[in-house]
């Protein structure tokens, strides 16, 4: 009966999401791509593309930072021309994917302004997806009580700070505190939203519901956005001040890890014990692979930038996989949400390339993921 | 050869020709061809990256010319006042041929850089004083909208003090004697406060994170600022308002000034003594007075630098976009071995291969080389593709047939027929002498205001019918002739000649009597009003739709004979032709036969009664050899019947197997023979003996395909299925002929007999007149909105099925490709 009735509303949107996700470039775009000697290659190269000649109208030297605009511009307009088209409840869906944006440029406004970065340059440097309108006034408030009072509280974001308004400065340990509770939060109502178990007290939810298939593929999605955050919170407080207790109340209370696995994270002192939770989840089994055969755990201290790095490109390359999943399905919401991390990644792969090329780095240029 | 003369009966005969051009030559041979548009090159280096092929340093910068172009064309477009572009006929060319070709590129990009350096200098200082004078002009607009604040509060402070000092006096309010209480005044303006200007559409946002900010404490006054400011550069508009918050304390007014400076909002001091404020007010009149001095000056230097662009960019987006395409065509060639040739591989019509080389030999003239460029004609088995000239009269009718499939190289091209078949099916359906004056003479507009028409964008709705506007001519002229024939104008009929029927009243009735004389031409008036009338066409336009399609149908399939001879495959005409053409002629045909035979007895003074011709085809099949002797057309009508019959049932065999067992048999002798299929094997050797004799590299790409015995067997069963049901299934879609015409007649009718009936109620006299004038302007809204536009276009749409599948499944394979030319340079701006 959903599928039967997909269509009436959305049915457009998909058509349309499904054709920009075409023009996503390929292998043997990257391929060509990689083989420009300059910027001016990268761009004949991109016009080739979908990308079309939207550097055309760009003054000679370009930088690779006007080519990053440029893409997420393209991305942008794409995403608004979706949501001015959608209707509830898929509105409500292509809002929550910008509350994550928004998310991140709270955070950044907030410790620009606490290391006294301009405000003007900050907003600038915010993601277009997740510009509200009154972000820029964030820089006023010097706590979090006040921060939530005087600007966040009309936000969508409202009730994710609401359960981080005990911590009372702001430096930087509390700001990423605070991002991850937030994201937690986040995460867990978004959760929550494609699950449409609408019990949820923190928000009321007075749309039709999403129908089953999105419900399966977002939960795919999510589940391993959360224990993505789980690993790398995990890692990332090895050595920090911050207690264990209050580590385990970051982690997303969703995912794969979720519970046991997050209680044992929870009290990890070192990334051997990381490795051993994950690998009770089969398809995490291989993050650490690549690591623990190259070191074989001789002297930890070499080989932890390296595991790590090694663990960041397995997580993309496992999101790009099930953003991918998301595509094989019909009649479902998941494609819009995949096609934007889909196109995230890909401007994080132009914007790879292009510094390659800018900084003469070529033999580091392949470190990409392809998407298709 | 039988074509001396291009025709549109087949595509023109291609050669595949290779170009060896000396590298000095080559830009100005591939403009010289460029003019010409007949050559369409093949990618010789498809496996090259685009930016590692030999001209991309010069395509680079003609990009980065364009771009330039490009920049002037929008500041020419974003000036407030039109500046004139000077169009490219009036402009002196600028040669980029010949032995100054590179000298005047490089001076014209140096040209366009040194304008580009000024225009965007002017810009910026124009930018800079623009955004300096929208700054003092925001500053009046807050001194004058905070005086009126203080005013009112000053007004009311007095107001306060009045109750004590009964000396102060309404008076005071005059402006000339606020200076002197001013002074006073300002004492009780201890009360600090925070002016600017913000966008208007933050205000309500500024105002929420305030009031949160401020805990609920806020005052804060703002009014709109009339008239907007317009961005130099984008021409946008943005709305502003003028604010004014009241506060108190250092720490809150900090906090209130950074969330202003957050908000884009633009602070300006102001001073809360009156005089001050005044003098303020005056001394930013006068900057802005200076300022919009050398604004307006800046305006016009820009704008007369702008002028100047504007009467050669024509002239240098023309070169650009002719440079970039040459150079793109260039980096299609193959350089030879030692880097002094480029090769080039293309199809040309075979009949211009001469108007090439005189093309070739003008090049090298004009570039002043020595060595000409050299044209050779390769022999290869690829198939060429499909190029049918068209002018500006046939192109409409080929495009429709475009549309259904490019024909086949040297196929007959079934857009020639079209020219007329197409109009004249429509007219069948369209038939009214008015209805079709009308469209007539719109077509006819147009073709006389072609020229005009042409240079103007015309929008999505009328384009097509200028494109189209041949074909509307031919469907008004045929639907006149059909509308003589239906003897209909507007619903009503011409009375030209005498009618054969008298009328005369016997009994109630009025009952026409034949009197002899025989109308000459179309339809007799008579039946106009008649009750029988519709009885009468009925049978008569069904039995023509049918007469028509059949005739249609059998001269598409002879078209299938000319091909089948074109290409040698004498095997197809008697497997495939001849077959079809029996089975269509001994059901269909007879059936048109016995029509025009029907048609020509007297029934009245027959002995039999008349037949109906449809139950005798259906008795013909399901029960042969039998005829009702009270209905028989004709003696001996049983037998002829059981023969055609018998004819077509053998026809379907016959289709059926000839052509899969000729297939059979051909491929054993092969095998008899000893040879063994090595898939494509001869064919490249074939290709490789070519080369050698040629001294050229043809490359076979694609190999021909290996043609399975099932393939042929599964094809001719499709095939035969196909045909034999569609021969009865495309006959009845004849009958939409009939179907159409019969809405379009009946409709009109409606619509004339509605005014009709409406003015005949109406009283003599002034209003009557007018009423009836409406009435009948409301009438010819209605014919031409209704009859000549979406009845003309659901005509139009039928008469294209019937030629797209009743006529174009019986002979046209379309399988070719279209001939996509490296275009001619005025055609394609």
């Amino acid at each position: 009966m959903e599928a039967l009735l997909f269509n009436v509303d959305s049915g457009f949107l998909e058509g349309t999401v499904r054709g920009y996700k075409a023009g996503i470039l390929t292998q043997s775009h990257y391929n060509s791509l990689i083989q420009c000697e300059t910027l001016e290659d990268f761009r004949t190269q991109l016009s080739a593309t979908d990308y079309g000649n939207f550097l055309a109208n760009e003054p000679l030297p370009i930088s690779t930072a006007t080519i990053t605009d440029k893409a997420t511009g393209i991305l942008v307009d794409q995403f608004k021309y979706l949501r001015n088209n959608a209707v509830e409840p898929l509105s409500k869906f292509l809002d929550y994917i910008t509350y994550g944006y928004m998310i991140d440029n709270v955070i950044l406004l907030i410790t620009g302004t606490l290391h006294e970065r301009d405000t003007h340059e900050l907003i600038e440097r915010c993601h277009p997806l997740g510009v509200f309108d009154s972000m820029p006034a964030l820089c006023v408030a010097s706590n979090v009580e006040e921060l939530y009072q005087s600007v966040l509280v009309e936000t969508p974001l409202a009730p994710y700070f609401r359960s981080c308004l005990s911590a009372s400065d702001l430096d930087d340990l509390n700001i990423e505190i605070i991002r991850n509770t937030v994201y937690k939060a986040y995460l867990e109502d978004f959760y929550a939203f494609c699950s449409n178990s609408s019990s949820n007290s923190n928000s009321s939810y007075a749309t039709p519901g999403l129908n089953a298939a999105t419900t399966s593929v977002m939960q795919r999605i999510l589940a391993f956005e959360a224990d993505r955050r789980t690993v790398n919170i995990t890692i990332n407080s090895f050595n920090t001040e911050l207690s264990k207790e209050e580590r385990a109340k970051l982690f997303p209370c969703i995912g794969r890890l979720f519970p046991e696995g997050n209680n044992q994270l929870a009290k990890a002192d070192e990334i051997e014990q990381v490795r051993a939770v994950c690998e009770s989840v089969g398809e995490y089994r291989q993050f650490f692979s690549d690591s623990s055969n190259g070191s074989a755990g001789e002297n930890a201290d070499g080989s932890e930038p390296n595991t790590l790095s090694h663990l960041e490109s397995h997580f993309f390359q496992t999101e790009v996989y099930l953003n991918k999943l998301a595509f094989l399905q019909q009649f479902q919401y998941g494609v819009f949400y995949a096609y934007v991390k889909l196109k995230e990644q890909e401007i994080r792969n132009i914007t790879w390339i292009a510094e390659c090329i800018a900084q003469n780095a070529r033999e580091r240029v392949g470190e990409i993921v392809p998407i298709f | 050869m039988s074509d001396d003369y291009p025709s549109l009966l087949r595509s023109e005969q291609m050669s595949l020709v290779q170009l060896f051009v000396p590298t000095e030559v080559a830009h100005d041979t591939v403009a010289q061809l460029g003019e010409l548009g007949n050559v369409q090159f093949k990618d010789l280096n498809p496996n090259v990256n685009p930016f590692q092929r030999s001209f991309v340093g010069e395509i680079r910068r003609i990009d980065e010319m364009s771009r330039r172009v490009r920049f002037f064309a929008t500041r020419i477009q974003q000036e407030q006042d039109v500046v004139p572009i000077r169009p490219l006929p009036e402009s002196a060319p600028i040669n980029t041929t010949g032995p100054r070709a590179a000298q005047t590129m490089d001076e014209l990009d140096v040209t366009l850089a040194a304008h580009e350096q000024r225009l965007t200098q002017m810009n910026d200082s124009y930018q800079e004083l623009s955004e300096r004078t929208k700054d003092l002009v925001e500053a009046r607009h807050v001194l004058r909208e905070t005086a009126v604040f203080f005013d009112k509060a000053q007004v009311q402070q007095i107001n306060i003090r009045t109750s004590f000092d009964d000396s102060a006096a309404p008076l005071l309010r005059n402006d000339d004697c606020e200076n002197q209480y001013s002074s006073g005044a300002v004492g009780q303006f201890d009360l600090e406060f925070i002016a600017g200007t913000i966008d208007r559409t933050r205000v309500s946002t500024f105002e929420r994170v305030l009031w949160r900010v401020l805990r609920g404490n806020l005052y804060m006054n703002h009014t709109d600022i009339v008239e907007p400011f317009i961005d130099p550069v984008t021409r946008e508009e943005t709305r502003k308002n003028v604010f004014i918050i009241f506060a108190h304390g250092d720490v809150i007014l900090a906090k209130i000034r950074k969330v202003a400076e957050s908000m884009g909002a633009t602070l300006y001091p102001i001073d809360a003594n009156a005089d001050k404020r005044a003098d303020t007010l005056r001394e930013v009149e006068g900057r802005l007075e200076d300022i919009q001095n050398i604004l307006y000056n800046t305006g016009s230097t820009r704008r007369s630098e702008l002028i100047k662009i504007g009467e050669s960019l024509r002239n240098w987006q023309e070169v650009v976009r002719k440079e970039k395409l040459i150079y793109e065509t260039l980096n299609l060639f193959n350089y030879d071995l030692r880097r002094k040739t480029l090769i080039a591989e293309g199809w040309v019509p075979t009949r211009d291969i001469s108007g090439i080389q005189i093309a070739l030999r003008r090049a090298t003239v004009e570039s002043g080389a020595s060595i000409p460029p050299i044209v050779h004609e390769l022999r290869t088995h690829k198939t060429p593709p499909t190029f049918i000239r068209t002018n500006k009269f046939t192109e409409g009718f080929q495009t429709i047939m475009d549309s259904y499939g490019i024909a086949s190289y040297q196929e007959i091209n079934p857009g020639l027929f079209a020219v007329i078949t197409f109009p004249f099916l429509f007219a069948v359906m369209f038939g009214d002498i008015g209805h079709g004056f009308i469209i007539f003479v719109a077509a006819l507009y147009m073709i006389l205001a072609e020229r005009k028409l042409a240079k103007i964008e015309l929008d999505e709705m009328i384009s097509p019918f200028f494109y189209g506007r041949y074909i509307i001519l031919l469907m008004g002229l045929f639907s006149m002739y059909t509308g003589l024939m239906y003897n209909d104008i507007f619903s009503r009929s011409l009375h030209l000649w005498h009618s054969a029927w008298d009328f005369s009243t016997t009994g109630e009735k009025l009952v026409g009597v034949d009197n002899g004389y025989r109308y000459p031409f179309g339809l007799d008036p008579g039946w106009h009003g008649a009750d029988n009338n519709l009885v009468f066409l009925n049978s008569y336009k069904m039995k023509m739709s049918i007469v028509l399609g059949v005739i249609d149908m059998t001269f598409a399939l002879c078209l299938q004979l000319f091909n089948h001879i074109r290409f040698k495959r004498s095997l197809d005409i008697y497997a495939n032709f001849v077959p079809q053409m029996i089975f269509l002629q001994s059901i269909f045909g007879y059936l048109v036969i016995c029509i025009l035979y029907k048609w020509s007895i007297d029934w009245s003074k027959a002995s039999t009664s008349p037949p109906s011709l449809l139950n005798m085809l259906i008795s013909m099949f399901l029960s042969p050899g039998k005829v009702d002797p009270a209905e028989q057309l004709y003696p001996g009508q049983p037998f002829v019947q059981v023969i055609l019959l018998l004819l077509a049932a053998v026809c379907v065999p016959w289709l059926l197997v000839t052509k899969p067992y000729f297939a059979w048999k051909e491929m054993h002798q092969i095998k008899k023979q000893g040879y063994v299929g090595i898939a494509g094997n001869d064919e490249s050797l074939d290709g490789v003996l070519e080369d050698e004799e040629e001294g050229a590299v043809v490359e076979d790409g694609d190999e021909d395909e290996q043609h399975d015995f099932g393939d042929v067997v599964i094809h001719q069963v499709i095939h035969t299925i196909e045909f034999c049901l569609n021969c009865i299934s495309h006959t009845a879609s004849y009958l939409r002929l009939w179907a159409l015409s019969l809405a379009h007649a009946q409709l009109s009718e409606v619509f004339w007999s509605l005014a009709q009936a409406l003015q005949s109620t109406l009283d003599p006299g002034m209003i009557g007149w007018i009423i009836s004038v409406i009435v009948w302007l409301m009438w010819f809204s209605f014919t031409v909105g209704v009859l000549c536009c979406m009845e003309g276009l659901s005509a139009f749409l039928h008469a294209l099925r019937l030629h797209w599948v009743e006529s174009n499944s019986k002979h046209f394979e379309a399988g070719g490709y279209v001939r996509d030319s490296f275009c001619s340079w005025t055609l394609a701006s």
